[in-house]
């Protein structure tokens, strides 16, 4: 028996001509986070759909919580969807209590749980007014809150930072990890790579509906090269030229000047580099060898450039 | 079954709190108290119209039956008109007395006690030629058939007496007239507002049915919209089935509808029951006997599930009013036709448009609710229910699919573009 919550083999989304995902495969293993990313329009939106049995595949098969999609074990999951939705005029225990109560959690044991996790959200005192009075990051708390208010054993989040400041998505990072810890298995989308790159063991890249990686943080960036970043009064020509450098890219700078961000060589350091361009005399006001990250791995992975919306710190 | 009550008990409280409920739950009784008292107000206090009559003809033979026909009691004891005399001194020229008095027919000048002058009837000539000029602006068509008549009576008698009939015999001869009876086939037995109620009771019943499923069929439109444009639905649709969710709202909005009608039947009931005790044991007679009842509620909840589930479905592809507007267009048309045909099923329920009409299933539980008093072959009350069920099933698993399709489209979705994403499911 495989130790997978979710499992998605050769899977296919079309609608008509459209091929939204194409021969998708990927494993969530149990208690783990694991990130979807993609920029918008990659497919991840339609993969969820599959999983949770809103929508039907064209091809492939789907394992979710050993059932062949969500539908049958719409209880164990959890799910966040992209565009937020909640009755304005409920109040908030009263949404949690509603939606978990769909779920199979009885009343008093919901509206006791919703209670605790608004308070422990800093939501205690909005518990009684009505949505449509909250603000957007407020009701987006109490939908989340609402998402997991069952304790699943599978969340799924879709874009679960986007609209959020910030703060709020530092929250939220450490409400994912603590659904973690608890033991469920989190499944969120996004193409902001920096939650993902805090987050998550295991990524799964997808661009076109295509999956482009499927692995741990660390090995997908290890597919990027690191990079040597050099700000003065030198040309890209004579940057280009020192030892190690694979490729260069040219800003220029407000106060006057360039920023060259130059990619290693495979086994370069970048200490050569450096030691050179002193040696040479250029005019170096500026360096820094930075690691790549994953925003650098999706643009080497996918040639493809990512939005880069509002990001915790 | 959980979620599915759950659901509908959540769309029963959210509506049952709104002011809207409240509002409608008393509209129609206030509405009615209202109506009732200001009619009846009106008549009490409203006095009669003032109308001036002038006979001169010889011996003014004609101003005692004239006066008596125009001061006829009405039902509540007050006399139809007043003939009041006139405010000037007339001129003697028949043609002259209309314009003599158009300042107060035109309500420029006033009566005593401020009243308007409704109109003037002048009485002249002689003999077989007596004429009757009606001076009025106002429909004065109960009064002047009134003075037609005692006029045209007592000119018969005149020529009768002249001929030398006796005044007894005449007045014996006026005495007579046949005696009416109705009579009702199906009671084998004297016609009564009872015999006349089940076709009554059919015609209410039907646009009763009418209005409430148009009534819950849009509170359900509008719901779903909101739902769809709050992106509520996709989060339910992660929770419960389509079917699930269809029904759950469909059945607590029918909770609504049905508190309300309950309500109103209720003191209705309590009412008639107080002040007219004749008729509600009438009614209560033919709902619960021959079966009406049944019949009723069978068509109600068919046509209440087949319209609520089309409402519902259309509600999840839009999320305006206005977009739901131009998909709701044709069904809009199909809930109109079977008012225009209700009011000729109460004279005559078995007209062959009606009976065609009822072997159209949307149209089915209006026309056969209306039709079930004055009883239809069963053959065809249970062919077109089974005709009805069926159609209702269609429908049913079409909304299922067309709810899916809508609760995860987005942007605008136009006819072709309904029908294509029912094709392909999503």
């Amino acid at each position: 028996m495989t130790d997978a919550a979710l499992s998605l083999t050769n899977v296919t989304k079309r609608y008509g001509a459209f091929t939204a995902v194409d021969d998708l495969s990927f494993t969530a293993e149990r208690g783990r986070i694991l990130g979807f990313l993609g920029p918008n329009g990659a497919g991840k939106t339609s993969t969820l759909r599959m999983v949770l049995g809103l929508s039907e595949a064209t091809s492939g098969t789907l394992n979710v919580l050993g059932a062949p999609d969500g539908r049958s074990v719409r209880d164990r999951i959890g799910f966040l969807p992209e565009e937020r939705g909640l009755y304005r005029r409920m109040t908030p225990i009263e949404a949690i209590v509603f939606l978990a109560g769909l779920k199979g959690v009885p009343g008093p044991v919901a509206r006791k749980r919703a209670i605790a996790m608004l308070e422990e959200q800093g939501l205690g005192e909005a518990q009684n007014r009505q949505i449509r009075q909250l603000s957007k990051g407020m009701a987006q708390k109490v939908q989340l809150i609402a998402a997991v208010a069952h304790e699943p054993e599978l969340v799924i989040l879709d874009e679960p930072f986007s609209g959020l400041d910030p703060v709020n998505q530092q929250t939220l990072e450490a409400t994912i990890r603590g659904l973690a810890q608890r033991g469920a298995t989190v499944v969120f989308s996004t193409h902001v790579m920096q939650h993902a790159e805090r987050l998550c063991e295991h990524v799964v890249l997808l661009t076109r509906g295509k999956k482009v990686f499927d692995g741990s943080v660390a090995e997908a960036k290890g597919r990027a090269p690191r990079a040597l970043v050099l700000e003065g009064q030198l040309d890209a020509a004579a940057t280009g030229a020192l030892p190690g450098i694979a490729s260069v890219t040219s800003t220029p700078l407000e106060a006057g000047g360039q920023r060259h961000v130059c990619a290693l060589k495979a086994n370069a350091s970048g200490q050569e580099a450096l030691k050179k361009a002193f040696a040479q005399g250029l005019d170096i006001q500026r360096f820094e060898l930075r690691e790549p990250t994953l925003h650098d791995a999706f643009i080497v992975l996918t040639g493809e450039q990512l939005d880069q919306p509002e990001m915790a710190a | 079954m959980r979620r599915l009550l759950r659901i509908a008990q959540r769309e029963y409280v959210a509506y049952v709190r709104t002011v809207g409920f409240w509002l409608s739950m008393l509209a129609l009784p206030l509405g009615m108290a209202l109506l009732m008292g200001a009619s009846g107000w009106m008549e009490a206090s409203a006095p009669p119209p003032a109308l001036v009559l002038i006979d001169q003809t010889p011996g003014q033979v004609y101003l005692a039956p004239v006066t008596q026909a125009l001061t006829t009691r009405n039902n509540i004891g007050r006399p139809r008109n007043e003939v009041v005399a006139p405010p000037i001194a007339l001129p003697t020229d028949p043609a002259a007395i209309g314009p003599a008095l158009k300042p107060w027919l035109a309500g420029d000048s006033r009566l005593a006690g401020k009243r308007k002058l409704a109109g003037a009837f002048v009485v002249h000539g002689a003999g077989e030629a007596v004429a009757v000029d009606v001076w009025t602006d106002n429909p004065l068509l109960g009064a002047t058939e009134s003075v037609r008549r005692a006029i045209a009576g007592r000119m018969t008698q005149a020529k009768l007496e002249a001929a030398g009939v006796s005044p007894k015999l005449l007045a014996d001869a006026q005495a007579l007239e046949p005696k009416m009876t109705d009579f009702s086939p199906k009671a084998a037995g004297k016609a009564s507002l009872l015999t006349r109620l089940p076709g009554l009771i059919g015609f209410g019943a039907a646009m009763l049915l009418w209005s409430v499923i148009f009534t819950g069929a849009g509170i359900l439109l509008n719901g779903v919209i909101e739902e769809k444009s709050s992106k509520v639905l996709e989060v339910l649709l992660s929770s419960a089935t389509v079917p699930e969710i269809l029904f759950g709202k469909i059945l607590g909005v029918a909770g609504v509808t049905f508190t309300v009608l309950g309500v109103w039947g209720g003191v209705g009931a309590v009412l008639m029951n107080i002040f007219a005790p004749e008729q509600a044991a009438g009614i209560g007679q033919v709902l619960f006997s021959g079966g009406l009842l049944f019949y009723f509620a069978f068509y109600l909840v068919c046509g209440y599930l087949m319209y609520a589930s089309v409402f519902t479905a259309i509600g999840s592809f839009c999320e305006t009013t206005r977009e739901a507007q131009t998909l709701l267009g044709p069904i809009m048309i199909l809930l109109t036709i079977p008012v225009i045909f209700l009011s000729q099923a109460l004279r005559r329920p078995d007209t062959p448009a009606l009976e065609i009409l009822s072997w159209v299933p949307p149209f089915t539980p209006f026309m056969m609710t209306a039709r079930a008093a004055s009883g239809p072959p069963m053959w065809q009350v249970v062919a077109t229910g089974i005709l009805m069920l069926a159609t209702v099933a269609v429908v049913m698993w079409i909304a299922g699919r067309a709810f899916r399709a809508g609760a995860l489209s987005t942007g605008k979705v136009d006819l072709k573009g309904l029908v294509a994403k029912l094709r392909g499911g999503e």
